[in-house]
């Protein structure tokens, strides 16, 4: 009980602190503070994601976004020495339209999220829409297909993890005594198995963007000589 | 245990703080900053529904390659994104999105 509570709170205070930040990234007016807020508020949702049991992604977002990322937007932003920053905010009408706007889009997704089916019934949104679409399936649909007969009542919250399941799933040879001694899920195994199956290709053409990203960085960036 | 909604509750208002500041601000590398906030605010809806979606306590893992995806093509937009503000300051010797107005003139 006490651990399910520091969970709840701890989750609270990284989310809180998470948006504190963004709105910082808005209000200040140096860049260079703005830089500094984004790379706090993203270290908050690394530390969600490994709240989540999401260990991989947290420690991809805290050296990407947090470490790469932000290292050149200050190498930018100390680059280009931007002289006047008191104009860089817009006319007060200018502020309010747009705050309006992100107010209205902020007040349809929160609707939207609390009014999910079943947020208040004993079973997942998704997963009722899933198997109520019958052959319309998207993805593996043995998964789907399994799932009623092991759905535990955990309403609208996010199931507990199995690290038993996970080990039979990395290993399907493994007996059940064998895997119900598995202690924790190895989140970042069950991840490469996905990427290095399912999704190879698009991996490789992710690493073309990235490649094709690098050198257009160098010929958009590079000085062009006159003669 | 938290539900569903609350991540999904975070994730929207990240996403529109975001986009706030795409509207509000006129130095094109704060905008910047916020599209990429954007991005992260759709990384965690993403992990919350690969944490829903789980069959028998194991997360679905295509959830999590996606927002994977989304974080590389994140970093290659950066470069490209920088290298063109660079190229846009070295023209007109300032960053402000307001300056760019040759075609309205």
């Amino acid at each position: 009980m006490f651990e399910t509570s520091l969970c709840q709170i701890l989750f609270y205070l990284l989310a809180a602190l998470a948006v504190l930040c963004a709105v910082g990234v808005v209000a200040y007016r140096n860049p260079v503070n703005s830089a500094m807020c984004m790379a706090v508020s993203f270290a908050m949702v690394a530390a969600i994601f490994f709240g989540m049991g999401a260990q991989f992604l947290g420690i991809v977002q805290l050296i990407v976004y947090a470490g790469a990322i932000l290292v050149l937007f200050l190498f930018v932003v100390m680059m280009l020495d931007i002289h006047d920053e008191g104009k860089s905010r817009g006319s007060s009408v200018h502020a309010t339209v747009g705050v309006l706007i992100a107010g209205f889009f902020a007040g349809l997704i929160i609707v939207t999220a609390w009014n999910l089916p079943g947020a208040t019934e004993a079973s997942c949104p998704a997963r009722n829409l899933c198997s109520s679409m019958g052959e319309l399936l998207i993805g593996d649909a043995r998964t789907v297909s399994e799932a009623p007969a092991t759905t535990p009542q955990y309403g609208s919250y996010l199931p507990e993890l199995s690290p038993a399941a996970a080990a039979r799933m990395e290993n399907p040879a493994i007996s059940e005594e064998e895997a119900a001694k598995a202690t924790s899920i190895s989140d970042v195994k069950l991840l490469g198995k996905c990427l290095y199956t399912h999704y190879n290709i698009p991996f490789v053409i992710l690493g073309f963007a990235l490649l094709s990203g690098t050198v257009g960085a160098v010929a958009l960036a590079r000085k062009i000589r006159k003669d | 245990m938290i539900p569903l909604a609350h991540y999904l509750i975070l994730s929207g208002i990240l996403f529109s703080i975001g986009l706030a500041g795409v509207l509000i601000r006129k130095n094109i590398i704060v905008v910047f900053m916020c599209l990429e906030m954007m991005l992260t605010a759709s990384n965690v809806a993403l992990v919350a529904f690969s944490r829903a979606q789980g069959t028998a306590g194991v997360p679905v893992y295509d959830a999590q390659v996606l927002s994977l995806f989304i974080t590389g093509i994140a970093a290659a937009e950066v470069a490209i994104g920088l290298a063109l503000i660079v190229a846009m300051f070295r023209a007109r010797r300032t960053v402000e999105s307001t300056a760019l107005n040759t075609l309205k003139d």
